[in-house]
């Protein structure tokens, strides 16, 4: 028998070893890691062409089935030849969206050439975001999203993409989501292969660009009309358009969809 | 100075029988013997100009900038130990980082100044540390318009419309008080020629050492709320203006004697004060 | 040799503001041999003479590769420069490995500063007895930094620390103009050794204590040591 009164009550150590304390001094809560999405955004898809890249997403936020948010930018410009486009979570992407905006404020501390030889550039940006995405994975806790930067690094297009898994690629046409499988086949009918990229004017990508998005707004049912569009131009720059609007639909052959929904013919 | 040699100066956060500070007091002298700095506020805005002197005629003109900034919003200039100054502008990066991640919104400049203050103060209170070796002169622009705010070594801050630091305060501060009850309602390309010229002015009772002017703003209708150095053209009108001005019809940014120079250096290098200006 | 009460720690300022120990510290830089580094507009040099302890041992070494793209050369306490260039090779390493991004030579004298500063404000440290030259190329061009223990670091078209550097300094301001506009690596490091000659009293140079290092466009950082820098004495 331990006499000593502050022992009185616990298990002794004869029996059960000594008493582990972290157990008593561990964390209330459990650890808690993202399992999935909540609010979500759907595609981004996104194009070289000779002088630039093309980037679209829509503005929709959706909470699982339910069209929640109708005015979600997901589309960022980093710089001046840089912008990243985010599909996935919501909250994640805000994250993400800290990020980008401290690793701007950053960049201008103490840099006397922040406006041009040390700007950002779309491979800084790119490289950073997959360490930060496959950092978070390997916690085994990541930001559910899939991302592609697109910009113009020394005169020439770059685009590029990573996800939640920290699996990063590169190719001269991308999209994330239900886009990969939807509208990449219809973007590579215009750039398959980086030799593509050359023949490429901005018109013709743009126009496939918008093509796609209105594609994706057909058939894929977590996807809104409005749309951002951005373009990274070696003459014009970078141009964001976040007012952009699927146009010339045919939605004749609704009324003869039969089956679904709240119809009792 | 008659409490030197009591022991009472010795070390930090030690009150002298009579209630001083002196470590703190050093530190102050280490910002007056500093090169100048002047911030001035204007209508929609607030401008920074250093005093930059030139140690050697290696030194790449235009680089070794003095002044930084703490935030997008948020410029910094000082005058005493300058790694002292960039020890602070990194503290002032954190809040401002910290502020912005707690509450989405860019730190209004009233809190900055606060933050800073403290931890300069904070400084004063341990004998493991010294105070800082500056005054810093915070200025910036935030929802509620200008703010200009003079920071010493104590910790103390105040407000301000112009002020000024290090070695040529005393004039500088005068022709401040002038132009500022003067030309009460001055404009931002305005502000910047005249605080300009009260650094050229400043430099006069220090002629026989070169020097460069530096100069940053940051002002809703400028500069959209941003703290930027002053453009290269403005800047140059600028000096040109302070010249005129100053009747200083030498070129005073390249107008030594080779000779002069040289023996100039030698003998602080024999001092070792140069690099701690 | 004592001069005062306010020389005997970083935390003291004397009742004129200075920080004795500081500028001690700025004093052993001229303990140890002399280095010089210059730059043009498309390269910058480093040379350095290096010491050796006795006729038997070997010759302290003078320049350190951190990067590429960036080097250093040191005068004073060797091991308070290794310390530093270890610290800026672990920084170049986390901006390639994080950012694809070389290191700009403005950052990593920043980077510098502010750690030499911690050693000047703190109770229990000393400061560094090192000064350096850092020469590098990044995406601005070339540039030329001397590094102070006080915290101090500042751009140069040319420099020398270490002992009886003076007479490299006044050659430098004087040449100024020439070597500014060399097109050549090699005209820019027969600049910099006879820069160099300026500052020798007893010693000559020769393979064994000539150090160089040059790092330009398109010229990865590189130290020439020993029969390669024949070409140049």
């Amino acid at each position: 028998m331990n006499h000593d009164p502050l022992q009185w009550g616990r298990p002794s150590d004869e029996h059960y070893g000594t008493y582990n304390k972290s157990i008593a001094s561990a964390s209330p809560y459990p650890s808690m890691h993202t399992q999935q999405p909540i609010v979500t955004g759907t595609s981004v898809i996104s194009m070289k062409y000779k002088d630039g890249v093309i980037i679209a997403a829509d503005r929709l936020g959706s909470y699982g089935s339910l069209l929640r948010f109708s005015d979600v930018e997901r589309l960022f410009p980093v710089g001046r030849n840089t912008v990243v486009g985010i599909s996935g979570d919501i909250s994640d992407m805000q994250h993400l969206e800290n990020l980008l905006d401290e690793m701007q404020t950053e960049n201008n501390y103490d840099n006397e050439y922040a406006e041009d030889e040390e700007a950002l550039k779309p491979s800084y940006v790119f490289e950073y975001l997959a360490n930060v995405m496959y950092n978070r994975r390997s916690k085994m806790n990541p930001l559910w999203n899939a991302l592609i930067v697109a910009g113009l690094e020394d005169g020439k297009p770059f685009l590029k993409y990573v996800n939640l898994l920290g699996v990063t690629y590169s190719a001269p046409s991308l999209a994330t989501g239900f886009g990969a499988h939807l509208a990449l086949p219809l973007l590579r009918k215009i750039v398959d292969s980086e030799s593509d990229v050359k023949k490429t004017s901005a018109e013709d990508a743009e126009k496939s660009i918008k093509e796609a998005m209105k594609v994706l707004f057909y058939r894929d049912a977590r996807s809104s009309r409005n749309y951002s569009i951005a373009i990274v131009d070696s003459k014009k720059g970078l141009v964001l358009n976040k007012d952009a609007v699927v146009e010339d639909m045919v939605w004749g052959f609704a009324k003869d969809i039969k089956g679904y929904g709240t119809q009792n013919v | 100075m008659t409490s030197i040699g009591t022991g009472y100066d010795l070390s930090n956060s030690v009150f002298s029988p009579d209630g001083r500070n002196f470590q703190v007091e050093y530190a102050v002298k280490a910002a007056e013997n500093g090169a100048t700095s002047v911030g001035m506020k204007f209508k929609d805005g607030i401008v920074l100009a250093v005093e930059k002197l030139v140690t050697s005629k290696l030194l790449v003109p235009g680089k070794n900038k003095k002044i930084q900034t703490i935030d997008r919003h948020v410029g910094c200039a000082y005058s005493g130990l300058m790694p002292d100054g960039r020890h602070l502008v990194n503290r002032g990066r954190e809040e401002a980082s910290s502020f912005k991640k707690t509450y989405a919104t860019p730190i209004p400049l009233p809190a900055l100044a606060d933050r800073l203050g403290q931890y300069v103060q904070a400084h004063t209170l341990y004998n493991s540390v010294r105070p800082f070796g500056i005054t810093a002169i915070v200025g910036g622009v935030d929802d509620d318009g200008a703010h200009l705010y003079m920071l010493e070594p104590s910790g103390t801050y105040w407000g301000y419309k112009g002020a000024a630091t290090g070695k040529g305060r005393q004039s500088a501060k005068a022709e401040l008080e002038k132009v500022i009850s003067n030309k009460p309602e001055l404009d931002a390309r305005e502000a910047v020629k005249e605080a300009a010229r009260i650094i050229y002015l400043a430099h006069e009772d220090n002629k026989e050492k070169d020097f460069e002017l530096e100069m940053s703003w940051c002002s809703i209708s400028e500069t959209n709320g941003l703290h930027k150095a002053v453009p290269k053209d403005l800047l140059d009108e600028a000096i040109a203006f302070a010249k005129a001005e100053n009747g200083d019809d030498s070129d005073s940014d390249d107008s030594s004697d080779e000779s002069e120079n040289e023996k100039d250096n030698e003998k602080k290098d024999a001092e070792g004060d140069v690099q701690l200006e | 040799m004592f001069r005062n009460n306010y020389d005997g720690d970083t935390v003291t300022f004397s009742p004129t503001g200075r920080l004795f120990q500081v500028e001690y510290a700025l004093e052993a830089i001229k303990q140890g041999s002399v280095t010089v580094g210059v730059r043009s507009k498309k390269f910058a040099v480093l040379v350095a003479l290096k010491r050796n302890a006795d006729e038997l041992s070997s010759y302290q070494k003078k320049i350190i590769k951190c990067d590429e793209h960036l080097g250093l050369s040191l005068a004073g306490l060797a091991p308070d420069g290794r310390v530093l260039s270890n610290f800026l090779r672990q920084q170049c390493n986390y901006s390639s490995l994080v950012y694809n991004r070389k290191l700009s030579l403005e950052k990593a004298g920043n980077l510098l500063s502010d750690k030499a500063q911690k050693n000047t404000q703190s109770y229990g440290g000393r400061p560094y007895g090192v000064g350096l030259l850092l020469a590098g190329y990044d995406n601005s061009g070339p540039h030329l930094l001397e590094f102070q223990p006080s915290g101090n670091t500042l751009e140069l078209y040319g420099s020398a620390i270490g002992a009886r550097s003076q007479g490299a300094k006044t050659y430098l301001e004087r040449t100024l103009q020439d070597y500014l506009e060399l097109d050549d690596a090699d005209d820019l490091i027969r600049v910099a050794v006879e820069a160099l000659r300026q500052c020798l009293k007893d010693e000559v140079l020769s393979t064994k204590n000539l150090s160089i290092a040059v790092v330009g466009q398109d010229k990865p950082f590189t130290i020439l040591d020993d029969e390669a820098v024949s070409p140049y004495l």
